[in-house]
């Protein structure tokens, strides 16, 4: 450990009473370390010429470029509106059904649509449209439609969105029967779509179904729902989006208990209207966004 | 033994004794919660849905109890070590000594308690509400009359530099806390600040960059100015430097907050300006590591044996490079993409685990033995402590900078058509596996924490050994 410095200390000492005092050498600054440290003050100067930095009285130095960050959005946004705009301007005259029969316009479509459903409706649909874990939301990449499978139709539900009426039907929660007649009528829904039960109660079920509790309504004769094939019953209005309950395809969940709840209670789901309204007060989403996302939906998998 | 006693008269060690073990149970505490909310985010389901451990309320506590529970401890240890030390005189006021201590354990009781509650004004880094806030001003004012008083009566003609970064930082913090937290009470627990929209966000942004400045800057250099040379038994390598990177380090650094408020509501000149000066911060900031790492020079060989030496050498090692980051990070075009991630993150735990924490044990461990009377439990702990605590950072750092980097640029992606590639929850997906790593290094770095706690405890107990005990 010999000391190979020059350089003597100050000559001051701190903390000598016990262990290694502290003493002080006095290099000199190292030169890189000075030259470094200027050369960063004259960027800094440099810096201040070229872009907004002093204020002044009542305005600032707006510096030789004039550079603002609202200006560079603004290229930024113009830039990219100039890339945009001929997709844009065809998608906006052509029919849904014209721009999937254009393969360019219909991937354009897609891949504006996957961006705004990313952000927009991955949150209950998942991403992709594959469903949510909790449920209660429409899953999109299958065949199966509760209001409507076609391209209109999906931009029409997008648009003005959906609200479910299910009602509750066991009396404590504002319904017309016992929790037995629940059994009953659960029984019965759960036996249209092949599952096993206690025959009575499904016979009694099927009666309150078809009779006093008017689930034929909206279910259909058949139970088949809405937007389904209603051969064999009589045909349903599409927009009602009542779900088939013969498919084995569950909403809420298909155990039996969770059948029971949705007759019980009721469900009220809701899809949100993401295109009424004027821009700016409620309208999350331009017709063109819709038509976009319409195509995304579409092209899903499941789309009819 | 004899010398031991005397010293004890002649210096107020109890007050340093009671911060030091105070600093090593807030330093758990704070870990513990930091290995929590990491947790907390990449397994959400965690917090069982109780409103009270969620991160949005356990994530200023984690903050709150490293920066100023741990870091402050830590901080009124050392400083009131080192000032009697270098003054050769004993605080100046007892009462004083005791008032910080009890004050400023009662001030991290109160935001343990408020936080999770969900009271706090808001303010990052700054949450405590406003009760909590006067009790701050008065343990503060109480600290630097105590400091200043002992400065005072000091019996040595020239202060040490040591003394400077720690006044620099007592005086600063106060006005910081004062100005930023400024605010008109509703009832006992809400206010509202008295500054309105962006100038709040600018003034907590001065606050907030400064805190890093004069609480984890400036005063873990005072600290460093102390044990480095004592620790290798090495003069200062340079008093010139340590006077001019002090007053450019305290001229500079108070201009730099609002490189944080880049591309916001803040007017672009004045994040602009607040840039150059990160900018002409770099090489102040770097005096402090240069004048570290010298004075180490000519004693690496002490390297091998002595892993208090070794903490502080990667302290400053793990100090040069956040500083450097640091400016990089407040240069507009990095700024547009590191803002927001984790990139940011990394950084700052690259500077508050890898520079702060790392000092502070280094501290720790050479004043314990030193308080007590006694020698070190086990130096091969330390040791071990040493690697664990290294290998929890680089974890830690390397998962934040592929997250925070990867997260700014799907931010950003577009495809060929000009749409954005990614929606926000692909890019909240992408980084779980990064979050999950960066929890397995917090929790090796937490328990290297919970080794130095067996090791001070094993030393301060160790009083009947006179002799050094290695391994």
């Amino acid at each position: 450990m010999s000391d190979k410095s020059k350089v003597e200390t100050t000559g001051h000492q701190w903390d000598d009473d016990e262990g290694y005092p502290l003493k002080e050498y006095n290099n000199p600054l190292p030169k890189w370390w000075l030259y470094t440290f200027y050369a960063t003050i004259i960027w800094a100067f440099v810096y201040w010429f070229f872009y907004p930095t002093w204020p002044m009285v009542d305005d600032y130095t707006r510096g030789l470029l004039g550079w603002s960050m609202h200006k560079q959005l603004e290229e930024e946004m113009a830039e990219a509106q100039v890339q945009q705009k001929p997709f844009n301007d065809r998608l906006e005259q052509m029919s849904l059904t014209d721009i999937t029969r254009d393969p360019q316009l219909q991937q354009y479509a897609i891949s504006g649509g996957k961006a705004i459903f990313g952000d927009n409706c991955a949150p209950c649909h998942g991403s992709g449209g594959v469903g949510s874990l909790a449920g209660g939301f429409p899953v999109l990449v299958d065949d199966d439609w509760l209001i409507s499978g076609t391209i209109e139709g999906i931009q029409e539900t997008i648009k003005t969105g959906h609200t479910a009426m299910m009602p509750a039907h066991q009396k404590e929660f504002g319904g017309a029967f016992t929790p037995s007649q629940v059994d009953d009528l659960a029984a019965y829904v759960l036996s249209l779509s092949g599952r096993e039960g206690d025959k009575e109660a499904q016979a009694r079920g099927g009666v309150l179904f078809k009779g006093d509790a008017g689930c034929v309504g909206c279910h259909g004769d058949n139970g088949k729902g809405s937007a389904k094939d209603t051969s064999g019953g009589s045909p349903m209005e599409k927009t009602v989006g009542a779900p088939n309950l013969t498919d084995g395809i569950w909403l809420y969940g298909g155990d039996a208990a969770a059948v029971r709840l949705s007759i019980a209670k009721g469900r009220s789901g809701r899809m949100p209207a993401w295109s009424v309204g004027s821009e700016g007060l409620n309208r999350k989403l331009s017709p063109l966004d819709v038509k976009q996302v319409a195509v995304y939906v579409h092209s899903l998998g499941g789309g009819q | 033994m004899i010398t031991q006693r005397v010293e004890t008269e002649k210096y107020d060690y109890d007050v340093v004794k009671l911060f030091t073990i105070m600093s090593v149970v807030y330093g758990i505490v704070g870990f513990l919660i930091g290995v929590i909310i990491a947790l907390e985010l990449a397994f959400p389901e965690l917090n069982g849905g109780i409103p009270y451990i969620s991160f949005g309320r356990l994530r200023p506590l984690h903050t709150s109890a490293v920066i100023f529970a741990f870091g402050g401890s830590v901080l009124f240890a050392t400083s009131y070590y080192v000032v009697q030390r270098t003054c050769k005189a004993r605080l100046f006021s007892d009462f004083l000594s005791r008032l910080t201590f009890w004050g400023w354990n009662l001030v991290i009781v109160g935001a343990v308690v408020t936080y999770p509650l969900g009271l706090t004004q808001g303010k990052e880094y700054a949450e405590t509400i406003w009760p909590i806030d006067i009790l701050i001003t008065v343990v503060w004012v109480a600290y630097f009359i105590n400091f200043v008083g002992t400065l005072a009566k000091r019996k040595e003609r020239h202060i040490y530099v040591a003394n400077w970064f720690y006044l620099a930082f007592i005086i600063t913090v106060a006005m910081l806390h004062i100005v930023n937290s400024l605010a008109i009470p509703v009832n006992l627990t809400d206010s509202y600040s008295i500054y309105p929209g962006v100038q709040d966000a600018m003034i907590q942004w001065w606050y907030g960059h400064n805190a890093v400045g004069f609480f984890l800057t400036a005063a873990f250099l005072g600290l460093m100015y102390y044990f480095v040379p004592k620790q290798a038994e090495r003069p200062v390598y340079s008093y010139r430097l340590s006077i001019v990177h002090f007053w450019a380090l305290a001229f500079l650094y108070i201009w730099a907050g609002p490189h944080h408020l880049h591309y916001t509501a803040l007017p672009d000149w004045a994040s602009t300006l607040g840039a150059t000066f990160s900018i002409m911060l770099l090489l102040p900031s770097w005096g402090g590591m240069i004048n570290g790492i010298m004075t180490l020079s000519g004693a690496w060989d002490k390297l091998r044996t002595d892993p208090i030496l070794r903490f502080f050498i990667i302290s400053l090692s793990f100090y040069g490079m956040s500083t450097f980051e640091g400016p990089m990070m407040s240069i507009k075009s990095v700024n547009a993409l590191s803002h927001y991630t984790d990139w940011t993150v990394g950084h700052v735990h690259s500077g508050a685990l890898g520079w702060v924490a790392m000092v502070s044990f280094g501290a720790i461990y050479h004043l314990v033995p030193k308080l007590w009377g006694t020698t070190t439990w086990s130096v091969r702990l330390i040791n071990v402590h040493f690697w664990m605590a290294t290998i929890g950072i680089v974890i830690y750092i390397v998962s934040m900078w592929i997250s925070g980097v990867m997260q700014g640029l799907m931010w950003r992606a577009y495809d060929h058509y000009g749409n954005l590639t990614y929606s926000f929850a692909e890019t909240v997906g992408a980084m779980h596996p990064y979050y999950a790593f960066r929890a397995v290094g917090g929790i090796i770095f937490l328990l290297g924490a919970l080794l130095m706690a067996f090791n001070v405890i094993k030393t301060i107990g160790n009083k009947t050994v006179s002799t050094a005990r290695v391994g």
